[in-house]
């Protein structure tokens, strides 16, 4: 009987101490920042991983996080409990990472430049390696996240961004409208271009590799 | 497994979520397949950005590579000459402008050169002459 009093105590203290992301959020708006702190912590990971699909240089991507955090506390007061947190604050990455996109104005005639030794090797092995091979490789291999993104790289930033939020966060057609602002028919066209652009610039990376591989 | 069933299942072969068998399934498909190899090798190009959790670390290079490879195993000297064989010597370099300014602060105020110093006869010098004024006259002249 006392065992399970002890428990029953230690499940209730359990349970005030991981509050859940709305009680973090009142008390932040309460004045206690302290929560906001706990709420980021929580969220970090994820928001970096995010912007990680947008830029390779973790710097950025870390500094980007850090900008969306700002801008998510600057607006809480905003938020509505209807949606979770974490797709509110989604939306917020996503635009932060957007207008970085924009600003930064990719020029697709980099794309195929000079590439090092190891991406050649990289792109030797998704040509000839085994799936299971090309899976366990690219774990290993910091190139083939380096060549993926000077492929995506090469796309607009709206249609990078709809190829992330669909292939990557897993977000609907419909979702992706509504968190950019446009049609449905808008983010399926994007969608479409955007993956025929990227079968090309991938054969054409292939192919301006391909020499320098055989040599 | 047809083609449209193997293309669905790019993103769960990537993030290893598909169980034994249909994994095998899917590599069967894809060996015999030429147009399903071609596009799992298309999404093999951006895959490591859109469905890997982590990103592998930057390879480190110069001196933070040679600082935490030899912290690891101990052998920071041999370590950091062969990745950096100016280190040593511009260490060296370092050392012996620094034991020289030492020397030279050490011997001279601000005031005196160091040929000053040199000269001037010692606190011992005086202390001798002084018993032997006829040995010791032109002592430090």
């Amino acid at each position: 009987m006392r065992m399970a009093r002890l428990a029953l105590a230690s499940r209730l203290r359990w349970s005030a101490a991981v509050r859940t992301d709305e009680e973090l959020i009142a008390d932040a708006l309460a004045g206690q920042t302290d929560s906001f702190s706990e709420l980021s912590a929580r969220h970090r990971q994820r928001v970096e991983r995010l912007c990680q699909r947008f830029f390779s240089d973790q710097e950025i991507a870390r500094d980007l996080a850090q900008e969306a955090f700002l801008k998510a506390f600057a607006a809480l007061s905003t938020y509505r409990a209807e949606m979770p947190f974490g797709a509110w604050l989604r939306a917020i990455v996503v635009n932060v990472c957007y207008d970085e996109l924009r600003r930064r104005k990719r020029r697709p005639e980099d794309l195929v430049g000079d590439f090092s030794e190891p991406e050649l090797g990289w792109m030797q092995l998704v040509s000839t390696a085994t799936p299971e091979e090309l899976v366990a490789e690219a774990e290993e291999r910091r190139e083939s996240h380096d060549l993926a993104h000077r492929l995506l790289d090469s796309l607009k930033p709206e249609d990078r961004m709809v190829l992330v939020l669909k292939d990557s966060e897993e977000l609907g057609v419909a979702e992706i409208a509504q968190m950019m602002g446009w049609s449905e028919a808008k983010v399926k066209i994007r969608a479409f271009r955007a993956r025929q652009l990227l079968r090309k610039q991938a054969e054409r990376m292939t192919s301006a590799a391909r020499p320098r591989v055989a040599k | 497994m047809n083609c449209f069933e193997a293309r669905q299942e790019f993103r769960a072969f990537w993030r290893k979520e598909m169980s034994p068998e249909r994994r095998s399934a899917f590599v069967a498909h894809l060996a015999e397949c030429r147009k399903c190899d071609a596009a799992f090798r298309t999404f093999a190009l951006t895959a490591p950005v859109f469905h890997s959790e982590a990103e592998p670390a930057r390879p480190m290079s110069g001196v933070r590579r040679v600082a935490t490879a030899s912290h690891r195993d101990g052998r920071a000297y041999r370590e950091v000459r062969r990745a950096q064989p100016w280190l040593s010597m511009a260490a060296a370099v370092a050392l012996f402008i620094t034991g020289a300014s030492a020397a030279y602060f050490s011997v001279a105020t601000p005031d005196e050169t160091l040929s000053d110093a040199i000269h001037q006869p010692s606190q011992f010098a005086e202390v001798v002459s002084a018993d032997y004024p006829e040995a010791y006259s032109d002592f430090g002249q």
